[in-house]
Parts: C-alpha cells; sequence; structure tokens
C-alpha cells in the first residue's frame, strides 16, 4: 500500500445500495446517482480532507460479487485490486441485507481493513425490518455504522470509524463454514507457497481458485507452482463429491447460508398486514395491461412538460436576442466586425433562449424518472419488445438515457452481460433523439408546426430505430441470453439527489457544449464574411439541393452538426440570415421537416463518435456513423417523398 | 410431496420453493449472485404481456428480479404449503 500519500478509501458494494450517494455526500457532487441498479459503471476518484487527513477516495461501481458477469462488475473488481485499498468501506442495503451480506462475506475473506456502512436503514425500518447494528458488528468483526446517505446521517461517524479504522487496522473475522467445506479449502490453502499470492492472502486465493470457472491464472498455473493446478482439480471434485454440486455452487451456497444466518440473527422482522405505496403502486406500474398505457402516459407527459414549458420561455428569451441582431445589423453593415459579432450573439443567444428552455425541463424529469425507479420496470415492461429486436429489457436503461445525452447511454452498456447485446445497443443508441436532438425538434418542428408533428416525429424515430435494430439482429448468430434484472423499490424523488445532478449536468453543458456553440457561431460569420460558405454549399448542394431540395445556404451546417447538432440549428438562423421568429419566411414548413429529419440521424456527433471509439473500438464508430449517415439519407428522401 | 413446475406454469401468487435451476453456468452464477439459490422461497409475481419476462420476489431477502421467459421456463419450482 502506498506509505507517505493519502490511504486509498474504496467504497464498494451491491448494485443500486446508495454507494455513490454516500460518496457524493463525502466528497462533493462527484459521481452520477439513479434508483437502477448499475448507475455507476466507471470508478470515481476524489481526494478529501476529513479532520485534518487527506484521503483519496474512490467509487467503485456496484458488484454483486467478486465474480464479475458484466464489464462495469469488471471495472470494479481490477480497480479493488489495482488500488490497493488502505481500507475498503463496504456500503450494505439494510432493507435487502441477508443478500448484501453475501458480498461482505467475500470482502471479509481479503483480510483487508474494512468498515461496513449499513445504508438506507431508514427503508429496512419502513419494510419494518429492524437492524442491530451493535449485533451486527460483533457477528462480522468489522465496524457497522448506520447511515442514511440521502438524508447525510451516519456520515460523521461512518468517517470516523473509517478513520480509527485505518490507525488500528480493523480486519473482519473470517467466515466459518460447514466442516467439510473448511477441510477442502484449508488443504487447497496449505498447498499453496507462502510466496505465492495472486491476490490478498493465501487463503482468499484458494476460494477464489475453487470458485471460479476460468481462473486469472490457471493457464500458467502448472509452471509456476508444479503441482498446484492438480490441488486444486482435486480440491475442485472433493467438493463437488460431497455435496453433488459444482465447487463455485457449493460455496456460493455455503455464503448465502451464512448470510441468511446472521441476518435472521441480528434482526426483528414485523410482517405488516398492509402492503407498502411503493408495491401498491408497482401492482399497476408492472400490471400486464394497465403497465403499458401508463408507460405512454409516462412518455407522452415527458414531452408534452419539456414543450409547454420550453416554448414560453423560449418566446421570451428569443426577444432581446432578435432585437439585438437588428441593432447590430443596423450599426455595423455588413463586413466582418457584423458577422463576427452575429455569430457571438447568435452563439450566446441561441444557447440561452433556444437551448436552455428545453434542455433544463428535460434534465429535471430524466433525473426524476431515474430517482423513482421507473427505468427498471420500462426495463420488465418493454423486455418482450426489445425481444424482437434482438435485445431483452436491460437495454431499456441505456437507451432512455440517450434521450438525455447518448455519451453516458453509450457508457451505461457496460451492465449488459454480452457483448453482442452491448454492440447492438451501442450501436442504436445514436438513433434515439438526444436532449440537443429535442431541443432541435421541438425549437423547430413542435414550435412551427406545432407538438402533434413533434410527437409524430418521435413516434417514426422509434419506428427506425425498431427496424434497424430488427435488421442488425440478423447480422448476429448468437441470441441474447435473456434478461435478468433486478427490480429496485420505488423511492420518493428526493430534492437531494435531483437538484444536485441537474446542477451538475447544466454546470458541464455550460462548461462544454455552449463554448462550442459561441465558438461555432463565431467561426461561422467568419467564414461567411470570407464567403468560404459558398464553396462548401457548392460543393454540397447536389446532397442539400438537389436530394434533399433545401435552400442552398444550409449545406455548411450540416457540416458544423457533426460537432453539436444544436449548432446546425443556430446556424441555419445565421446562415439564412432570418431571426427566428421568421424563420417560415425563408424556409417552407415541408423544407423544415426535411432538415430536420437529416440533422437529427445524420452522423452521431462528435462526442458520441468518440465515446463509441473508446469503449466499442474504431469499428463500431465508423460503422455507427455510417448507418447514421445512410438512414439520414434515406429517411430525408423518403418524408421529403411522402410530405 | 408436491408437483414441481417450471416457473411458467407456476401459480402465481403462491409460495414456491426453488428446486433446480436447469441454466447454463453463467445463467446459474447470475441468479445466486443476486441472491436466488436452490431451496430458497419464492414469490412469483406480474407477468407481462406478449411473452413477456416474469417477477419474481425472494421471500428471505424480499429482492424482486424480472427474469426473460427462456430463462424462467429453466426454473424448476415447487408449492410448499404456507402453514408449515
Amino acid at each position: 500500500m502506498n506509505g507517505n500519500s493519502a490511504p486509498v478509501v474504496i467504497f464498494i458494494g451491491q448494485p443500486n445500495c446508495g454507494k455513490s450517494t454516500l460518496f457524493n455526500a463525502v466528497a462533493g457532487y462527484k459521481a452520477q446517482t439513479s434508483n437502477f441498479p448499475g448507475t455507476t459503471v466507471k470508478h470515481t476518484h476524489s481526494l478529501v480532507n476529513i479532520e485534518g487527513r487527506l484521503l483519496n477516495i474512490i467509487d467503485l461501481p456496484g458488484t454483486y460479487s467478486l465474480h464479475p458477469a458484466d464489464p462495469a462488475e469488471k471495472v470494479a473488481l481490477r480497480h479493488l485490486f489495482l488500488e490497493k485499498p488502505d481500507i475498503i468501506i463496504n456500503v450494505v442495503d439494510a432493507s435487502i441485507l441477508g443478500r448484501s451480506l453475501e458480498l461482505t462475506l467475500e470482502l471479509i475473506e481479503m483480510e483487508i481493513p474494512m468498515v461496513v456502512a449499513l445504508n438506507m436503514t431508514d427503508s429496512a425500518e419502513k419494510k419494518g425490518i429492524t437492524i442491530d447494528a451493535a449485533k451486527l458488528q460483533a457477528k462480522l468483526g468489522v465496524p457497522v455504522i448506520p447511515t442514511v446517505a440521502v438524508h447525510g446521517r451516519g456520515l460523521k461517524e461512518l468517517m470516523e470509524a473509517a478513520m480509527r479504522c485505518l490507525e488500528t487496522k480493523c480486519r473482519g473475522a473470517r467466515p466459518r463454514w460447514s466442516l467439510d467445506v473448511e477441510r477442502i479449502v484449508e488443504g487447497l490453502t496449505a498447498a499453496i507457497p507462502e510466496e505465492f499470492v495472486c491476490i490478498a492472502t493465501r487463503r482468499f486465493t484458494a476460494v477464489q481458485m475453487l470458485e471460479s470457472g476460468n481462473l486469472f491464472c490457471e493457464e500458467f498455473l502448472e509452471d509456476i507452482v508444479p503441482g498446484l493446478k492438480k490441488a486444486m482439480d482435486r480440491s475442485r471434485a472433493e467438493l463437488k463429491a460431497s455435496r453433488g454440486l459444482p465447487a463455485y455452487e457449493v460455496i456460493a451456497a455455503e455464503r448465502h447460508h451464512l448470510s441468511q444466518k446472521i441476518f435472521e440473527d441480528v434482526s426483528s422482522v414485523r410482517r405488516r398486514k398492509r402492503r407498502g405505496w411503493g408495491e401498491r403502486l408497482d401492482d399497476v406500474f408492472m400490471h400486464p395491461v394497465l403497465g403499458y398505457p401508463i408507460l405512454l402516459l409516462v412518455f407522452l407527459a415527458f414531452f408534452l412538460v419539456i414543450f409547454k414549458v420550453g416554448e414560453p420561455l423560449e418566446q421570451l428569451l428569443i426577444r432581446p436576442f432578435t432585437g439585438l441582431r437588428g441593432f447590430l445589423a443596423a450599426h455595423l453593415g455588413g463586413g466582418l466586425a457584423f458577422h463576427l459579432a452575429d455569430g457571438f450573439t447568435q452563439g450566446v443567444g441561441g444557447g440561452v433562449a433556444i437551448v436552455l428552455p428545453y434542455f433544463v425541463p428535460l434534465l429535471f424529469l430524466m433525473a426524476l424518472l431515474e430517482d423513482v425507479g421507473y427505468l427498471a420496470r420500462a426495463g420488465f415492461l418493454l423486455d418482450t419488445f426489445m425481444h424482437r429486436i434482438g435485445l431483452h429489457g436491460k437495454s431499456v436503461s441505456p437507451f432512455i438515457l440517450g434521450f438525455g445525452c447518448n455519451v453516458p447511454a453509450i457508457v451505461s452498456t457496460r451492465i449488459l452481460e454480452s457483448r453482442r447485446d452491448r454492440i447492438l445497443t451501442s450501436l442504436l443508441i445514436p438513433f434515439i433523439p438526444c436532449s440537443a436532438r429535442t431541443t432541435v425538434i421541438l425549437a423547430l418542428v413542435a414550435f412551427f408546426l406545432g407538438p402533434y408533428w413533434a410527437l409524430g416525429f418521435y413516434l417514426m424515430n422509434v419506428l427506425i430505430l425498431a427496424v434497424l435494430g430488427w435488421v442488425l439482429s440478423l447480422f448476429f448468430k448468437t441470441s441474447s441470453p435473456g434478461l435478468i434484472l433486478e427490480i429496485p423499490t420505488l423511492k420518493m424523488p428526493r430534492p437531494r439527489n435531483v437538484g444536485p445532478k441537474v446542477y451538475f449536468q447544466l454546470k458541464s453543458f455550460v462548461a462544454f457544449a455552449w463554448p462550442l456553440l459561441i465558438a461555432g457561431s463565431v467561426v461561422l460569420g467568419l467564414i461567411q464574411s470570407l464567403h468560404w460558405d459558398a464553396i462548401i454549399n457548392t460543393i454540397l448542394s447536389p446532397l442539400v439541393v438537389g436530394a434533399l431540395g433545401l435552400p442552398r445556404d444550409l449545406g455548411v451546417t450540416l457540416v458544423f452538426g457533426f460537432l453539436r447538432k444544436e449548432l446546425s440549428l443556430l446556424m441555419m438562423l445565421q446562415s439564412l440570415g432570418v431571426s427566428y421568429a421568421d424563420l417560415l419566411s425563408a424556409v417552407t414548413r415541408n423544407q423544415l421537416v426535411v432538415f430536420t429529419v437529416f440533422i437529427n440521424f445524420f452522423i452521431p456527433c462528435l462526442s458520441t463518435f468518440a465515446i463509441l471509439w473508446k469503449e466499442m473500438g474504431k469499428k463500431i464508430a465508423f460503422l455507427s456513423a455510417a448507418l447514421s449517415i445512410s438512414v439520414a439519407i434515406v429517411m430525408s428522401l423518403f418524408i421529403r417523398l411522402i410530405i | 410431496m408436491s408437483t414441481k413446475h417450471n416457473l411458467l406454469h407456476a401459480p402465481q401468487g403462491a409460495v414456491l420453493r426453488i428446486v433446480d435451476i436447469a441454466g447454463g453456468e453463467a445463467v446459474r452464477r447470475r441468479l445466486f449472485s443476486l441472491g436466488f439459490h436452490i431451496g430458497d422461497m419464492i414469490e412469483l409475481g406480474a407477468q407481462a404481456i406478449l411473452r413477456g419476462p416474469v417477477l419474481i420476489k425472494n421471500a428471505g431477502t424480499e429482492v424482486t428480479v424480472a427474469i426473460g421467459r427462456g430463462i424462467a421456463q429453466k426454473i424448476v419450482v415447487e408449492a410448499v404449503d404456507e402453514r408449515k
């Protein structure tokens, strides 16, 4: 462990146990949270000062066990070993303690100093479960601190206990399994030489050897320690002979029974007569018939609320910028100064008046849906439809996240177990209208043609997604492994979760996207004053004018759409030289629709392309770009012909 | 001795015991790690339309998971007498 630098503190726990909420409460808002298992798919570092001591704390993706099944869990495991933690803070969900303890018992076997945060004690109480933390502490042999992360309760005590543990190196009491299993594990442990430690301790290594399907060092095991592989195979066979089950099942069952027993010993459960509000609501949300109209209503309400809030705001905010533009034109003439100043006001004004009115309500509603836990319900309901396009319900959550931004949505495909599902989902996500595209759709189609046109647009979008998914799935030989998805308890949305989340995303929009919008608009102003736009427009005119039937001046805006989709919208006004309110004097309604269709589908934006490359590789990124361009051209031609 | 069914044919709302998970190792491991083991008591909840997934809730841990039909078919359960 690193001697002189800040001690490494790792937050680890099962998915959706509130790790990230706890981490954020300690470290300030840094990690994404939501009520869906697997929201955190990458690790987050933060240096914090606690009572004068610097700590390097790390939030890891949730993992059900130390035997990873999906890429997000692999991240957790890799970092658990890479970071060489000085202390582990194991966050457990008190409302499902019996299951949460299975990971705790596995972590204790590593013999790294550890503190348990008994989180969500309030949810447990609501379920009628009271847990005796002191008794649990005695059983596990490590400090157990009750916390309620969303209210910040128990945080101080938790960090104090962690500091004390750093001094005393408190390690848990190693769990004792059934005698026959213990004997076999001890036997294999003895066969491992002192200096040979794959991970943690010899015993931990032995258990991992018995449990793993294909061991990290199995291939070269025989070369390092002659006879060890034989000892391992023999122990596995003995376990199988004694219980009639494969070795990993025997050990999983041991842990399961032990955690159940501990859970029963330390908690008292009052059977409730009435079902909680969450369960009763779930009866409706996940009702085989009622669930679907509700799902549809949720989505309809989602877009109508965004539009109804965004439209008046946009009208209100755009006025001063339109006035400013007239003022600039009157005073600066038509030269370079005007084009630059105009580009700048377009960029600033577009960000404030056109993008934010739709972006903020969208962020807010997304955060609300996530925090309540509706994504998992949608996954359950839509599983059967996802099967038609070769996927299953677990892909629903990345898709819905895509309505916010495609980038985190693609990263979140790490919750999918099979690579096939990841590729297919990542290829489809760029076809989900993200907040930028929603802004374009609402500000152009809904604003000028009416909200029902926009809804029709979304419907068409979903249809395209379905057809594309179905076609793409034909290219995969293997089928999807099928759905296994935990449905977390419904929770009341908490301002403490929703507020910072909206703020955090808004901040990153202002810091990252807005400068790009302003810079892009200024560059366009420069290009216009140098008359370079004519060259680009001429090159693109066969596509823009010939195929799509759009004004020739729009060619240049398409090029910039690669940076950000809203940029095309802002530049449309700039290059046509009209104000937002007078847009229909320069283009027809049909042209507006064709333009929106093309912008919406044409090429994933720069950030999406980059993340596709990083997560899935160059081939998939280029494949996605090719798909997008083809769909954009085909769809806009089709739309042009039918309207 | 009660009769054994796979999850798709089990009576809804009744308390069931998992007798066997006839899936491959990956599926078995996934279910174990979610806290569903052989011998556990579960309750069968809603079933989505059009051959959609089923919901099962572990009576011991109160964990609910949605399971696709392909996998549900491989989970063998038997009804348990609740008076016991």
